[in-house]
Order: structure tokens, then C-alpha cells, then sequence
């Protein structure tokens, strides 16, 4: 009996025929493609892409030049030299700071370290180029990076004598003033 | 003399016709596979080029056309170059018999059939160049020298001569039932609606002519010529360029080919399937059942897996020709006591 049974189902093509159904059913489900350069994925927040430069609301650098990223940086992608400010010798900023992107694994530590805030974390993937050079990038870059991903900027707050700070932000839990 | 001329005209103009609009509906049967796979697949197919990858088919042939030409040097240069023009040619040559529809064009008081040519022996004369293109992948498979395309156009010899016996002998049934070889006649035989059409009667030959037209073009479950995971890609491995397009044109010049014999042999060429419907021209019956068929080989094609070669042997040569057989006998003996 149950050969016969298996006689008729292969006569009829009875599995083919499922098969075909079940292909047949797909040509109407959606796909799910999405037409990449055209639509693209909304990222969520937290997203790790490029790293920026950060400023404050009144246009000046955040970045004190202090080089914990650079030391917390697994890959060396970050370089940075340190300066005093002119006239303020208790205060420095970065005189250069080089990113090669080439090297970087978008790990985000450089942002965790960074006691001021000042690298920020965009959500900027598409940096394919034709020359690998175009992904070093200088302080100048990585501003502008920073001015097109955060267009919204934290206030910059004088909470002590300005020769006698070292780091010129309010930090978190610190009293401002 | 100015008879013969307008009938030459006549006759050069058809031919362009048919022509022109076969290769047309090649290119873009291409594109239609492609999408119908993609949505089979949950995917998009072709998007970019043209309002949803309209033009693909365009862009496509530009590219084939200006790829660099490449023979292989071991190659033996004759035969690989003659190779694709033996495959194409058949393929194409087979459209002169296919009658198109049933009605005449008149202009300037010229009479344009919607067919080029109606021989007495028509379906022999497709058959008779089916095979002569398997000449033609053989003999790509042996010039390139090259181990994969010579196992892929053995392959494809002993696959076409396999299932060209079961495509023949499904045929003989239709031929007893309408007594003619001509197309044009199979096809005014099947006139007065769906019950009239031969697939009713000659449902089994319909079944096996289908899957040895599957085989017969080499296509999905039956590509082993071309397994792309066996053979990289069988006998055109060494082909590229505009050559490699002629292999491609013929495939899907074949594929519509045997639709149309299909179409004309089982479900009654041009003819609606209820006389109500015989207001919608016959041209676009012929184009709807025909691309019914293509329709049907894409959808084969999403869905089941390629064979292994016994098992294609096997179901040739165990199944289909003594089924072939039985159905011509009780087709010649169920009409030998009707008749007389």
C-alpha cells in the first residue's frame, strides 16, 4: 500500500508540484532588498563610523591635547601633538592631530577615553576612495567631519579661573562655577 | 520578372520580421528570467539600468559586443570559430515554419503570411536542425581544448540524442491525431476551442515533450553540459565576447523555439480557447501561450536542483521512451477503430 502510495505520488510529480508551489508563493512575497545607493538603512544610535573632532557652541576646539586616545588606541591609528595655548600656559590644545582611518577598527575607545568629550562618533561608513592617502586625515578634516555629524553642540562653561584650569569644560558631576 | 521581385520582398521582409522580433523577445527573455528568478529568490533582479532594469538586456549585448575577442591557443581555430554560428543557426532557422497567427496582411496589394514558409514536413525540419546544433556544441567542446568543455559538449551529446528519441516519439502522437507534418495544418486541426486542442487527448506526450524540451535546450534540471559547479561552464568555458553571446542568443532562441512547437502541437497554436474570445487577435494568443511555456521553464529552473547524470540517463532511456512508445500505440489503435 505504501508503495503504491509512493508509485502515485512519483507518477504524479506530486513533490515537483509542491515544490513549484512553494516557489510559485514567493513570487509574491516582498523582497526585502534594499536599492543600497538609492535607499539606505536607517542606522541605529550608538552606531560606530567615522571618528570626528568635536566643538563647542562658540566655535572653539574641545580637544585638549591631553593624548589619552592616542595611548588608548589598540590599532595607532591616532597621532597626536600637544601645545601650549599662547598667553595661557596652563592650557593646551592639539597642534596636529592625524587619524589613518586605514588602520582603524572602529572600536570606540579613543571616545571612551577622551576626558572632555571631544571625539565624537559619526555614523559615516562610506569612505571607499580611490587613493588610501584621501583616509589620513588631518585636524582640519576631522572638524569639518565633526560640524556635519553633530550640528547640535555642547555649551562651553567657564568653571574656574581661566589660568587655572587644565581641562576648559564643566565635567559631569563637577560644580560649574 | 516584377512578380518575382515582389515576391522576393515579400519574403526578405517577412523574414526580417520574424527575425527582428525573435531576437528581440531573446534579448529580453533574458531579462524576464532574470526578474522571475529574482522574485523567486525574495529578490529584486535587475534595477538599475532603465526603469527597473528596462534596458538590461540592451546594455548586456553592448557589453558582450565590445569585449575582446579571445581564442585560446591551443585552440583549434577553425572549429571554435565555426562552433556558436552552427549553434546559433539552427536555432534561428527553425522560426521560418512557425506559423504566427491566422490572419494575412495585405499592403499595397502585397500578401504578407504570418509565417515565412509552410513546408509539409515542418516539425521534421525543426528536428532535423535541433540536432545539427548539437554538432555545434560538440564541436565547442572539442576546439577549445579544454578538459571541462570537452566533458560538458560529451555530455550534451549523449543528453540531446537521449531525449531527441522521447521529444520525436511524444510528437508521432500529435501527427497521427492531425495527419499532417505541417505546422499550419497541426494547427487548423485543433480549431472550435479548448476541448479541440491535442493536449486533452495527447496529455502524456504533452508531459514528456515538455521535459525533453527541458533537456533538449540544456536547461535547468537538465544543464549538465553547462553544470556551473561540475564544469565551470561546460562547453563555452573558453568562449567570451560576442561568441559567447551566440551560445547564449541560441539558448534562449531554443527555449522560445520549443515553446512555439509546443504551443502549436498541444495547445492549438494561434486559436482562442473559447469562441467568445475570438475577439483578441490570434498573433496575442500565440505570444500569451508561449510565454506560458517560458514562464514554466523559468519557473522549473527556481525550483528544483540539477540531476545527477545516471539518474538523467536513466529517466531518458527507462521512462520516457517506452512511455513514449505505449502512447504512440494507443494513440495509433484508439484512432485506427475511431476512423474506420
Amino acid at each position: 500500500m505504501v508503495r503504491l502510495k509512493r508509485f502515485i505520488q512519483q507518477v504524479l510529480f506530486l513533490e515537483i508540484l509542491s515544490g513549484m508551489a512553494a516557489t510559485f508563493k514567493h513570487l509574491f512575497v516582498r523582497p526585502i532588498t534594499i536599492q543600497y545607493p538609492h535607499e539606505k538603512r536607517v542606522l541605529p544610535n550608538g552606531y560606530r563610523g567615522f571618528i570626528a573632532l568635536l566643538r563647542y557652541d562658540d566655535g572653539t576646539e574641545k580637544c585638549v591635547g591631553c593624548d589619552l586616545c592616542e595611548a588608548a588606541c589598540p590599532s595607532r591609528v591616532i597621532t597626536v601633538i600637544s601645545a601650549e595655548v599662547e598667553g595661557q600656559p596652563l592650557k593646551r590644545y592639539a597642534k596636529e592631530y592625524t587619524m589613518d582611518m586605514t588602520r582603524c577598527v572602529f572600536c570606540g575607545l579613543c571616545v571612551e577615553a577622551c576626558p572632555v568629550n571631544a571625539l565624537g562618533m559619526t555614523k559615516e561608513y562610506e569612505y571607499a576612495t580611490y587613493d588610501k592617502r584621501n583616509l589620513k586625515l588631518n585636524k582640519e578634516q576631522l572638524l569639518t567631519l565633526g560640524d556635519r555629524a553633530f550640528p547640535v553642540r555642547e555649551t562651553r562653561v567657564e568653571f574656574q579661573h581661566p589660568h587655572a584650569a587644565f581641562f576648559n569644560v564643566a565635567h559631569r558631576g563637577y560644580p560649574a562655577k | 520578372m516584377i512578380d518575382i521581385a515582389l515576391n522576393l520582398i515579400v519574403v526578405l521582409v517577412t523574414i526580417g520580421v520574424v527575425m527582428v522580433t525573435v531576437l528581440l523577445h531573446v534579448a529580453y527573455l533574458t531579462y524576464f528570467e532574470r526578474k522571475i528568478l529574482g522574485w523567486m529568490q525574495d529578490r529584486m533582479g535587475p534595477m538599475e539600468v532603465g526603469y527597473h532594469g528596462l534596458l538590461q538586456p540592451i546594455a548586456d549585448g553592448l557589453k558582450l559586443f565590445f569585449k575582446e575577442d579571445i581564442v585560446p591557443a591551443q585552440a583549434n581555430k577553425i572549429i571554435f570559430t565555426l562552433a556558436p554560428i552552427l549553434v546559433l543557426v539552427p536555432a534561428l532557422i527553425g522560426f521560418a515554419v512557425i506559423p504566427f497567427g491566422r490572419d494575412s496582411i495585405h499592403i499595397f496589394g502585397l500578401t504578407f503570411r504570418p509565417y515565412v514558409t509552410d513546408i509539409n514536413i515542418g516539425i521534421l525540419y525543426i528536428l532535423a536542425f535541433a540536432s545539427i546544433g548539437a554538432y555545434g556544441v560538440l564541436w565547442g567542446g572539442w576546439a577549445s581544448n579544454n578538459k571541462y568543455s570537452l566533458l560538458g559538449g560529451l555530455r550534451s551529446a549523449a543528453q540531446v540524442i537521449s531525449y531527441e528519441l522521447s521529444l520525436g516519439l511524444a510528437i508521432v502522437g500529435v501527427l497521427l491525431m492531425a495527419g499532417s507534418l505541417s505546422l499550419v495544418k497541426i494547427t487548423e486541426a485543433q480549431g472550435g476551442g479548448l476541448l479541440h486542442w491535442f493536449i486533452l487527448p495527447q496529455f502524456v506526450a504533452f508531459v514528456i515533450y515538455l521535459i525533453s524540451a527541458i533537456a533538449e535546450t540544456n536547461r535547468l534540471p537538465f544543464d549538465l553540459p553547462e553544470a556551473e559547479s561540475e564544469l565551470v561552464a561546460g562547453f563555452f568555458t573558453e568562449y567570451s565576447g560576442m561568441r559567447f553571446a551566440f551560445f547564449f542568443l541560441a539558448e534562449y532562441a531554443n527555449m522560445i523555439l520549443v515553446s512555439c512547437i509546443a504551443t502549436i502541437l498541444f495547445l492549438g497554436g494561434w486559436h482562442a480557447p473559447f469562441e467568445a474570445l475570438g475577439f483578441i487577435p490570434p498573433v496575442l494568443w500565440f505570444v500569451v501561450k508561449v510565454y506560458f511555456f517560458l514562464f514554466f521553464y523559468i519557473w522549473i529552473r527556481g525550483t528544483l536542483p540539477r540531476l545527477r547524470y545516471d539518474q538523467l540517463m536513466m529517466f531518458g532511456w527507462k521512462v520516457m521512451i517506452p512511455l513514449a512508445l505505449a502512447n504512440i500505440l494507443v494513440t495509433s489503435a484508439v484512432l485506427y477503430f475511431v476512423r474506420v
